[in-house]
């Protein structure tokens, strides 16, 4: 509490470092570098300037006139984390546009708050990236945005403002909703669905009328412009990704069926069950997001859904090949993203695995790998000087940088 | 939550748990004594539940009749101590408040999944004491997490009487001024009680009273566990939630033998720690956000490392499920901030083996001490090491490849996972089974039968939701 002064203090010395840093051609030098999704350089270079990788390298890369150099030695650098399902960005009543259950409009970059607290802590434990999506309470939320963890601006923090349709399955959309039992069918308190049933029955006919309205544009009468239609029809179109909330056996499966009956693509997420629908998954090629594998049990509303997370799930999809990233996810229990990770070798992922699932696989997922989740010639600049191997529970950052910039505090 | 118990004196408590008459020998693992050298490649040898012998597989001769486990390639050290803990109990507080009468040995509830979860963690020893939802709360005992009755378990009874700073209506000032007048109550018991024999004896001494009579009055049943408290006889086990209620801790302790147990939020009160003789017990929650009031900025901190920078001794705690349920996390989150590695371990064994006053019995391994220790895959502090084998007095209490709960979060799909929910089933039939004394009639459903193929989920088998389960183990 008495730090307020010192804490200040290197505030403003990072700011006018980060500045400085941003133009100049910086070398980091010494450290074990894991470049992402290749093997592991020691003793290795990397170069920034400009807010972009120049070079990545082993120990004897010519290293430009003028640079400044960090000694990184004894350190670990990788790629600045990327949470690809990210609870935080905006005050949590923002997250839920409930004037109606299906508002596949509704864009959360709209909502998001650049001084949420939970960018400062997402900077603080690595990340860097993260994909924002509205809420679980609708059973159509809206598009997500992808964003760095470091600016003042969204505008200026976005890679990505429309990079998925959040469509979510089991009891959250319905839970605390109303019928009506002898009230009046105007009534405000009145909200629908209130059933399983009545959840995919939104999603469907929500489709089934975006599927219309496309077949008639080919016609002569197109129909009326609709902001929410036009969402569903770049779906249908596969221009956007919809990123499915499945967390039970029964909604995972029921998401595989509307996307195949429709004929999208889909990604599941929070995807506590697939250790049980593991031959669906991987034949209907999709993506799976595991939130939170350090939990044993899912908590919050989203228990209702009833899943039983099993610590074998990461290590069951890794071996059959079906593609996992792993992210916080919704469960308020999630830890910081690379101890989820670390959670996941612990359960017998393999760590480059385990790393590549917090890196390169989320940004290949989000369509970003030729900017971030690895380190490479021409990439932005972001990524972690950790204090030894990351996945170790000892481990910090002792930096973080975006866009080459340092925007943590340093220890 | 505060079920009331029905008013039962604490049974005389008898050590039931039989150490191994076996020679115990642990061979070929790396030996983290915690007090004395790290061996590599050694034998700890056990002989009727006592460490007999620690030295270099090469110095020692394993008698023909031991039982050799073999440890080779993995670490051996001593089992987890806790110093405090309220879990493992069927009812927490009393909803009367002040029941200094009460002892946790009649609220232990030996099947609680809490004691199984901590011989999964390596914890051998724990100290058992009622909640913080009390003013005088009753005496604790410290048990180890293995055997089918209070009576098995106990390692150690009266330990020590629970008090508690936390508020529970009214506001801190209330409950500080409830607990002084409940302190205060006990003295002027005692006083009157001496006063009284005191004129007893003056009037036997005038020959007011026959000088074969003789005083018979004893210390009231319900007010010994607090006489003794008050007269330093025990010591009190304090719960201070917060840093504002440590002036107050500050001012009992010096009245009482007390140990502060500390809630999470005290980082603004670590100076006022250094002026204490005892170590401190820590709340789980050791790694958390402070809010500067005036900024709203948030910085991290770490209690263990405001604590070990402040060179206040202290003990660990470990939470209920979830990461700081593993000692390896509570370790790896004081190194992370700082923390002396070797401190963080002794905060787990020698530290609260001392505040139980059991510091020659566990927490550390050497010769003439209880034969309690874990084999475990890799160093302690490694999130990829699971404890192997748990020893207990020379008993292996605890075998990882035998752990059904880790079989059923390992099933890893389908046709695994059913088969993982049948075995619990019937493991749980089973135990039901024991538990009526094989009287057909109170069997179970039959679960096992249908857990395969496409029947119902196998989860919901495997949630011991079953109609049957009523507690049964």
């Amino acid at each position: 509490m008495n730090l307020r002064l010192p804490l200040a203090l290197l505030g403003v010395l990072t700011l006018g470092s980060a500045l400085a840093a941003q133009q100049q051609t910086t070398v980091y030098t010494g450290a074990r570098i894991l470049p992402g999704g290749r093997p592991a350089i020691d003793n290795g270079v990397l170069i920034t300037a400009g807010g972009k990788i120049l070079v990545v390298g082993g120990a004897s890369t010519a290293v430009p006139e003028g640079a400044v150099t960090v000694d990184c030695a004894g350190r670990t650098i990788t790629p600045g984390l990327i949470d690809a399902s990210f609870r935080g960005g905006a005050a949590p009543n923002d997250l839920n546009e409930q004037g109606e259950e299906v508002t596949p409009q509704v864009r959360v970059l709209d909502s998001l708050d650049p001084e949420d607290r939970s960018f400062a802590r997402a900077r603080a434990a690595g990340v860097t990236t993260v994909h924002v999506m509205p809420g679980t309470r609708n059973v159509i939320g809206g598009l997500g945005c992808v964003v760095k963890t470091f600016g003042s601006d969204p505008a200026a923090m976005v890679l990505k403002d429309a990079a998925s349709l959040r469509i979510v399955m089991g009891a959250e959309p319905s839970m605390g909703n109303r019928a009506i039992r002898g009230g009046r069918v105007d009534s405000i308190y009145y909200r629908r669905p209130t059933t399983r049933m009545g959840v995919v029955w939104e999603v469907r006919k929500a489709f089934y009328e975006a599927k219309q309205a496309l077949e008639l544009t080919l016609g002569a009468a197109a129909p009326p412009p609709s902001p929410g239609r036009d969402v569903l029809a770049r779906v249908l179109r596969g221009e956007l990704t919809a990123y499915t909330t499945a967390r039970s056996e029964q909604d995972i499966r029921t998401a595989l069926r509307i996307a195949g009956e429709f004929g999208y693509q889909t990604v599941i997420e929070e995807a506590q069950d697939a250790y049980l629908v593991a031959d669906q998954l991987a034949a209907a090629k999709v993506t799976v997001l595991l939130g939170a594998p350090s939990a044993a049990q899912v908590t919050g509303p989203a228990g209702a859904d009833g899943a039983d997370p099993r610590y074998a799930t990461a290590r069951m999809l890794a071996d059959r090949g079906i593609p996992f990233v792993i992210t916080t996810g919704s469960n308020a229990a999630a830890l910081d993203l690379v101890r989820e990770a670390m959670f996941a070798v612990r359960n017998g992922v393999a760590p480059a695995m385990a790393l590549d699932a917090i890196t390169v696989a989320p940004a290949r997922l989000l369509g970003l790998d030729d900017r971030i989740g690895s380190l490479a010639a021409g990439k932005d600049a972001d990524f972690v000087v950790w204090s030894h191997d990351p996945l170790d529970p000892a481990a910090v950052a002792v930096s973080v940088h975006i866009d080459g910039k340092p925007v943590t505090a340093p220890r | 939550m505060n079920r009331p118990l029905p008013f039962a004196a604490a049974a005389l408590l008898l050590a039931a748990f039989a150490p191994s008459q076996d020679v115990v020998a642990v061979k070929g693992g790396r030996i983290l004594t915690i007090t004395g050298p790290t061996i590599d490649d050694g034998v700890v040898l056990i002989e009727s539940g006592r460490i007999t012998k620690i030295a270099r597989t090469a110095d020692v001769e394993i008698p023909w009749t031991a039982k050799v486990i073999d440890a080779t390639g993995k670490v051996v050290m001593p089992t987890w101590v806790v110093a405090h803990s309220q879990a493992g109990q069927r009812g927490l507080n009393e909803n009367m408040q002040n029941v200094p009468w009460l002892s946790v040995a009649d609220a232990i509830d030996p099947a609680a999944t809490y004691f199984e979860d901590a011989l999964r963690n390596g914890v051998g020893t724990i100290h058992v004491l009622p909640g913080n939802q009390t003013l005088l709360g009753g005496t604790g005992m410290v048990v180890r997490p293995a055997g089918r009755t209070v009576e098995d378990m106990a390692v150690a009874a009266n330990t020590g009487i629970k008090l508690s700073l936390a508020s529970s209506g009214g506001g801190r000032l209330q409950q500080i001024r409830r607990l002084r007048r409940a302190i205060e109550d006990v003295r002027e018991y005692l006083a009157d009680f001496d006063r009284r024999k005191a004129e007893f004896d003056q009037e036997q001494a005038a020959g007011a009273i026959p000088a074969d009579k003789t005083w018979t009055e004893q210390i009231d049943r319900t007010k010994k566990a607090a006489c003794d408290l008050v007269q330093k006889k025990t010591k009190g086990w304090l719960f201070v939630p917060s840093a504002a209620e440590l002036d107050e801790a500050l001012r009992l302790s010096q009245q009482l033998d007390l140990v502060l147990v500390l809630g999470a939020n005290i980082d603004e009160g670590v100076m006022l720690l250094t002026k204490l003789a005892q170590p401190v017990v820590l709340d789980d929650e050791i790694e958390y956000y402070e809010t500067d009031e005036e900024t709203q900025k948030e910085h991290k901190v770490c209690t263990a490392k405001l604590l070990a920078d402040a060179g206040v001794p202290f003990a660990l705690s470990l939470g209920l499920g979830g990461p700081t349920s593993y000692p390896w996390w509570q370790l790896g989150t004081c190194v992370r901030n700082g923390v002396d590695r070797r401190l963080a371990i002794e905060a787990l064994t020698t530290v609260p083996a001392r505040l139980l006053g059991l510091q020659d019995q566990v927490g550390s391994l050497s010769e003439g001490k209880l034969g309690n220790l874990q084999i475990l895959t890799g160093d302690p502090l490694q999130a990829t090491t699971w404890v192997e084998t748990v020893v207990l007095e020379g008993n292996v209490v605890y075998q990882r490849s035998e752990d059904p709960k880790l079989k059923y979060l390992f099933a890893r799909d389908k046709d695994m996972a059913a088969k993982a929910a049948a075995d619990k089933a019937k493991d749980q039939a089973k135990a039901t089974d024991d538990a009526a004394d094989g009287d057909p009639a109170n069997r179970p459903p039959a679960k096992a039968a249908d857990g395969g193929g496409d029947g119902p989920a196998p989860k919901r088998d495997g949630d011991g939701k079953q109609p049957n389960d009523g507690g049964a183990r």
